[in-house]
């Protein structure tokens, strides 16, 4: 199981996760991820050419999300409270197997009003998302160390909200693997 | 209301948890926070009554029904900050009675140490 974070963590405590990427922060104790955050699909396509590595997207606009998801280069589209998607940037990242990130930090930092509006959407998001069984992550998306949380707490807020728990589990499996599984090559085709 | 028979009350749940925080934390200044985040997320109508059983050390146990609670885990989960001391809550688990709570989950954390890997 793989947990997204936004600081290098030293890993002190044993919060259920086996690795985590760090985004946006030089890391050397866990996976570093290459953030891009892009005002429009020019900028993004300027960016995307000094990538490597994880790449992960953040944009506010539905349009540049879709168009991240259809670069080979991204492999996820992280959460903020401001991003948005629609139902054909969703349909698109299961074709193109990009993961969408669910993060609790996102609920844990909006406040009253927002989070009742940001809570609302993401139930509709979550329903989408189970409907075409596009790949998701569920994470804790910590700025700091008081914003981490146990995989088991993540996925239960998350549950509630209607998340399906079996893909979840599965989707963070298979990235777990695709990092350290020296046999996995694609879901059904192993070394052997 | 007169003491109903076993059969009819409700079931109670026991869920043993740990808070890392910036400062000591009190067993009032925790209790106001849980009632308060249950309130912001469920609000009066879908709220859930519960109990601090045990609190020392930043570790305790909380009671309610267990009907209630997933409700309670999303609390207790939501909770940022409590009398301004930022706070890391972790569930360490959950049980039927008091007695096998703090045999599972604080008898264990009495010896626990980093060097044996607990």
């Amino acid at each position: 199981m793989i947990d997204f974070i936004r600081f290098d963590y030293d890993r002190s405590l044993n919060l259920g996760f086996q690795a985590y990427i760090v985004f946006g922060e030089n890391s050397e104790r866990n996976i570093k991820g290459y953030l891009i955050q892009a005002k429009d699909a020019r900028d993004l396509r300027e960016k995307l050419r000094k990538a490597d590595g994880f790449v992960g997207v953040m944009s506010e606009r539905v349009e540049v999300n879709r168009y991240a998801v259809m670069r080979k280069k991204v492999e996820a589209i992280l959460d903020f409270p401001e991003r948005k998607l629609d139902y054909s940037t969703l349909k698109l990242a299961k074709e193109k197997d990009v993961l969408i990130e669910f993060s609790l930090s996102t609920i844990l930092n909006s406040g009253r009003n927002k989070r009742v509006r940001l809570l609302e959407k993401l139930r509709k998001t979550l329903q989408v998302v189970k409907k075409l069984d596009t790949p998701f992550i569920l994470t804790s998306g910590a700025r700091e160390f008081y914003e981490l949380r146990k995989r088991n707490q993540i996925y239960e807020v998350f549950s509630y909200l209607g998340a399906d728990l079996a893909r979840a589990s599965y989707w963070a499996e298979r990235l777990y693997r695709k990092f350290f599984d020296e046999k996995y090559i694609m879901d059904g085709v192993e070394r052997i | 209301m007169i003491s109903l028979p076993p059969s009819l009350r409700e079931k109670k749940r026991h869920v043993a948890f740990e808070l890392i925080s910036e400062g000591k934390i009190e067993k009032e200044e925790l209790s106001f926070s849980i009632w308060e985040s249950i309130l912001k997320l469920f609000g009066e109508f879908e709220g859930v009554d519960f109990k601090i059983t045990e609190f020392y050390d930043n570790r305790g146990i909380i009671t309610c029904n267990l009907k209630d609670l997933d409700k309670i885990k999303i609390a207790l989960t939501m909770i940022e900050s409590i009398e301004g001391k930022k706070v890391l809550p972790i569930i360490l688990g959950v049980a039927g009675t008091i007695k096998s709570c703090k045999k599972k989950y604080m008898e264990v954390l009495k010896d626990a140490d980093s060097a044996n890997g607990v």
